[in-house]
């Protein structure tokens, strides 16, 4: 199993919050390494989070949630 | 016989589907290319480009500097000696500036020249409202650009759609505008409709340009829309079912050309017309489409027509006023039950 991070967007501020704008896959969909899973957003500006493997993914995280940098927001197994 | 296998999607807002064929269409094709202004390091600012200055680099993406006509003319003159440009009004609302370089160069030169000049590129645009961006940065004015002859327009809804008419734009042999609203494009920072998330096709995906798409169909009266009231126009719909009030939704795709078969046999079974349209109301797209059914038989409609668009005001800055004068999903359902005397 590997976790999905938020990124670290901010380096001023690694405690910075931010926002899981979009799950592009879905909650149990099979992803491969690479694949676009989500997008987030701190202080406007947007990062795609990529599949960092392939497998099953599980999201740990509701979009819309507010989260501090580097929170698990899902898994791949 | 043909087999016919349905081709693989995945997930993509509208801003990644547009990139996405830009960029397979720039790997396919030498010609193409990007310019713009911040279509390079910063993306787009609706993010319409964002990647492309990493993947192909400053000699395909390129910067320009404030100077629309100078750019725009750039991509004409490209354009004519056989390249493909796609080049970027970063606002519709900025075509004041370099209206001339578009209507009097880009869309006349294939018939001043007898058909032996043309010019293949695309000019792309954000439009819309409903973020207070004030009167000179929230207009559609698609109509004024359906209105000048030589240009397709285009206005796609939701990402497939912006995916295959982009393709089809950069194919066209014609100038095409594409013309995207802010508010399809699933931007973290704007105000997201789940309808800007959608599947897009892996692969070679091309949507025809003048052809409308039915996203819901119905039987008690026709929804003629496009952009972002399509999304509206949707929710309405769902919303109406729950009453007994059966709606059809056709999203018109592009206006030029305009799908006129599709409105009048949508038309012809329902008997009812309510026309949603975010530029502004009076001499423009609900107008025509009004005119368009009447000349082919008034007879089809059993009540008259419902106009919601933008009444003739610029748009407010002020968020109550603005949307006082956008064409809500408050405004549609209503001109909806009108229509069907409820």
């Amino acid at each position: 199993m590997t976790d999905v991070l938020f990124p670290q967007i901010s380096q001023k501020d690694p405690e910075a919050e931010g926002t899981l704008a979009t799950w592009f896959a879905e909650d149990g969909s099979a992803v491969t390494e690479g694949d676009l899973l989500a997008e987030v957003a701190v202080d406007k500006v947007d990062m795609e989070v990529l599949a960092p493997c392939s497998g099953t993914l599980s999201h740990a995280a509701e979009e819309g949630a507010v989260l501090v940098q580097g929170t698990v927001i899902g898994s791949v197994t | 016989m043909t087999t016919v296998t349905e081709q693989p999607t995945r997930r993509l807002n509208t801003a990644k589907a547009m990139v996405e064929a830009i960029a397979a269409e720039m790997e396919r094709d030498d010609n193409v290319f990007v310019l713009g202004e911040d279509v390079g390091a910063y993306g787009g600012i609706f993010s319409s480009t964002t990647g492309l200055l990493d993947r192909f680099g400053p000699e395909r993406v390129m910067d320009t500097p404030i100077s629309e006509t100078g750019f725009i003319g750039a991509a004409i003159g490209a354009a004519t000696e056989g390249m493909r440009p796609i080049v970027e009004l970063m606002f519709v609302d900025f075509f004041g500036v370099c209206m001339d370089q578009i209507y009097n160069h880009m869309a006349k030169i294939h018939f001043e020249s007898g058909g032996n000049v043309t010019v293949p590129m695309v000019l792309m645009t954000a439009v819309g409202g409903g973020y207070s961006d004030g009167a000179q940065h929230s207009q559609c004015l698609w109509g004024t650009f359906a209105h000048l002859p030589g240009m397709k327009v285009v206005v796609p809804s939701n990402p497939a759609d912006a995916a295959g008419l982009m393709t089809a734009a950069i194919r066209d042999d014609n100038p095409v505008v594409f013309m995207f609203h802010k508010g399809v494009m699933g931007l973290p920072w704007m105000k997201k409709n789940p309808r800007s998330i959608g599947p897009v096709p892996i692969g070679e995906h091309v949507v025809e340009i003048g052809k409308a798409a039915t996203p819901r169909s119905g039987s008690d009266v026709t929804v003629v829309t496009l952009s972002l009231s399509v999304h509206h126009a949707l929710d309405v719909a769902d919303e109406l079912a729950g009453d007994g009030v059966d709606v059809e939704v056709l999203d018109l795709r592009s206006i030029v050309p305009l799908d006129t078969d599709a409105i009048i046999e949508s038309v012809s079974r329902t008997g009812r017309l309510v026309i949603v349209d975010e530029d502004y109301q009076s001499f423009g797209l609900s107008g025509e489409i009004a005119a368009r059914v009447a000349e082919h038989d008034p007879g089809l409609l059993r009540a008259p027509i419902r106009r919601v668009a933008v009444p003739d005001v610029p748009i407010p800055y002020s968020r109550s006023l603005e949307y006082a004068a956008l064409p809500t999903p408050a405004r549609i359902k209503a001109a909806i039950l009108e229509a069907v005397g409820r």
